[in-house]
């Protein structure tokens, strides 16, 4: 009878310890949805408590005033165009360093590892600098092929452990039927290595999404700017009331959060991607 | 026969490099050369545009006498310290989860929900939370705390840095951690709690002997990605949670090199900044490597 009493209460306090923290992690999701149906004086008076009369006014100022519809539109482009090519690079150098021998093979992996490590801010003047000689500043293109450089290293190493598990003798046999190295990679590996492929790419996604030091840097236009950025910069140049930020919030992690519920899965796949052995 | 071996292995090679090439030069051009760089234009005086002009390493001595370098130091010193406490908790959860609790993949899922909105966000979120004229001032006043106005959170160096703290290091990577010791735990023979159970251990014995010593590589792997966070991925949520403030709480190097270099426009004197930098990375990635390596032997 104790010992069931005891049990009984120990599960009751580890449910309340996580409800606590799951509570914790939904807040400030909560806060910013709350307060973005509210307008600027019910926030004032009262920051805790549920809009009286929930009002859509704020989004539509946050898309058309503050242009955050434009800012979503480059974003996505951007985004997309760089996860595309972001997939395409990992995948490619994750199987030449997976499934095929070839001299420099450790030092250049090697290389790979020690250089997705460092900050934006250690590369950051100089990338600049760089940019702007090869005229990339202020334009996609610029964007695209900087996230790219910073997050391929990471995504490549993510491949590079997948490919090493695949059996080698499905190469071999496709290259006895004469494929050649694309169709090798286009039809025999990437369709093996699918699930892989996804998480990677929602990793990529989801970095570049969120990117900032880059984007302040390479887009200074502000009809070029992403979502993230236009936050980053908006307090500053507006300074915002909290009811027109949280909308602004939303906005930007609308489209992320949709992702995430959908591809769940994916995403705690790609968490663990590549670094849990043993 | 030999003769063909090798045919098929330099075709090989040929094939990898051409794979490679489009990482390498990506690679080479935005991170290697920029890193490198840097050593060079950390002993100069320059604003970013015109001619570089060489001082030798006046820079460096200049960052011995600069407030700003050894706050950065402190925060990151306090940082560190968070630290454990970011890995114990997530390994603690994670262990109760794999007891087969009801409800633990919704549970997991949003403790990971922070991550996906992103440290801008989050950074932005909390500054408002925690603001003088936040909700959270309003709360304690209405449960009667006197002159709550004046704990002002991020207001104060002292608490701004443990805020800071505890938000990134620990509470932003909880949902992480969780899901990453999960996976660690899901590859654990059964065999080893069945033992625990009949030795009468409990649960805090068995979390000790069985469950810590069979993760110990994951616990490893994600202590290394929790330096990495601390000295190479922060300066969105400092951006936008603090501004590095209040005066210079809670610079880290990450920040001050956007701070000296961008704003200030020093340029020169920011390279030293970001070799101090890259250094503490560097050991950091050859920690890392070491451990992949080990990983790979085992």
């Amino acid at each position: 009878m104790t010992t069931s009493y005891r049990r009984l209460s120990t599960r009751l306090l580890i449910y309340i310890i996580l409800v606590v923290f799951a509570l914790l992690s939904l807040y400030p999701i909560f806060f910013a949805l709350n307060s973005s149906l509210k307008n600027d004086y019910e926030y004032t008076n009262d920051k805790l408590a549920l809009p009286s009369s929930p009002t859509l006014d704020q989004y539509e100022s946050v898309l058309i005033n503050y242009r955050m519809l434009r800012y979503m539109g480059n974003t996505i482009l951007s985004v997309s165009i760089g996860t595309l090519l972001y997939m395409l690079i990992c995948s490619f150098a994750g199987f030449a360093f997976g499934q095929l021998r070839f001299r420099g093979r450790l030092l250049v992996f090697t290389l790979v590892l020690f250089l997705q490590i460092f900050p934006q801010m250690v590369i950051a003047s100089q990338v600049y600098q760089i940019a702007s000689k090869l005229g990339l500043l202020n334009t996609r293109t610029g964007i695209i092929l900087v996230w790219c450089a910073y997050f391929a290293p990471f995504g490549t190493y993510i491949m590079t452990t997948y490919f090493v598990g695949i059996p080698r003798e499905l190469l071999e046999a496709a290259r006895i039927d004469g494929a050649g190295l694309f169709r090798q990679l286009f039809s025999v590996m990437l369709p093996v290595a699918k699930p892989m492929l996804g998480t990677i790419g929602i990793i990529g996604a989801l970095g570049m999404w969120n990117e900032l030091p880059f984007a302040l840097l390479f887009l200074q236009k502000q009809e070029l700017r992403t979502l993230i950025q236009g936050i980053a910069l908006m307090q500053g140049e507006y300074g915002l009331t909290v009811p027109t930020m949280s909308a602004a919030v939303l906005v930007s992690a609308f489209i992320p959060l949709s992702l995430f519920v959908v591809f769940q899965n994916h995403v705690t796949m790609g968490a663990t991607a590549g670094s849990v052995k043993g | 026969m030999n003769g063909n071996r090798k045919k098929s292995l330099t075709s090989e090679g040929r094939d990898a490099w051409i794979l490679i090439l489009p990482l390498l030069v990506l690679m080479i051009v935005f991170i290697l050369i920029p890193v490198m760089s840097n050593f060079y234009y950390s002993m100069t005086k320059w604003k970013g545009i015109g001619t570089p002009e060489f001082i030798g390493l006046r820079n460096y001595s200049k960052l011995l006498t600069d407030e700003r370098f050894f706050s950065a130091l402190k925060t990151m010193g306090t940082l560190i310290l968070y630290i454990p406490l970011g890995v114990l908790l997530p390994l603690i959860i994670a262990a109760i989860l794999r007891d087969g609790l009801k409800g633990w993949k919704f549970f997991r899922s949003i403790l990971f929900l922070p991550n996906i909105l992103g440290a801008v966000i989050l950074g932005t979120l909390f500054s408002v939370l925690f603001s003088q004229v936040g909700p959270l001032i309003q709360f304690l006043s209405s449960i009667g705390v006197e002159d709550a106005v004046r704990i002002n959170l991020l207001g104060k160096s002292r608490t701004a840095i443990q805020i800071l703290s505890l938000l990134f290091v620990v509470w932003l990577r909880l949902g992480f951690g969780c899901i990453y010791f999960l996976a660690a735990m899901g590859g654990i023979d059964n065999s080893y709690y069945d033992a625990a159970k009949i030795d009468g251990a409990g649960w805090w014995q068995t979390f000790f002997r069985v469950t810590v010593p069979s993760v110990s590589f994951a616990i490893q792997f994600f202590t290394v990605l929790a330096f990495i966070e601390v000295f190479a991925r922060m300066y969105s949520m400092i951006f936008s949670l603090t501004g590095g403030g209040p005066g210079y709480a809670t610079y880290t190097l990450e920040f001050g090199v956007y701070r000296i270099g961008f704003i200030g426009f020093q340029r020169g004197y920011a390279s030293a900044w970001a070799v101090v930098l890259f250094l503490f990375c560097a050991i950091i990635a050859l920690v890392q490597i070491r451990l992949i390596r080990k990983s790979e032997a085992a």
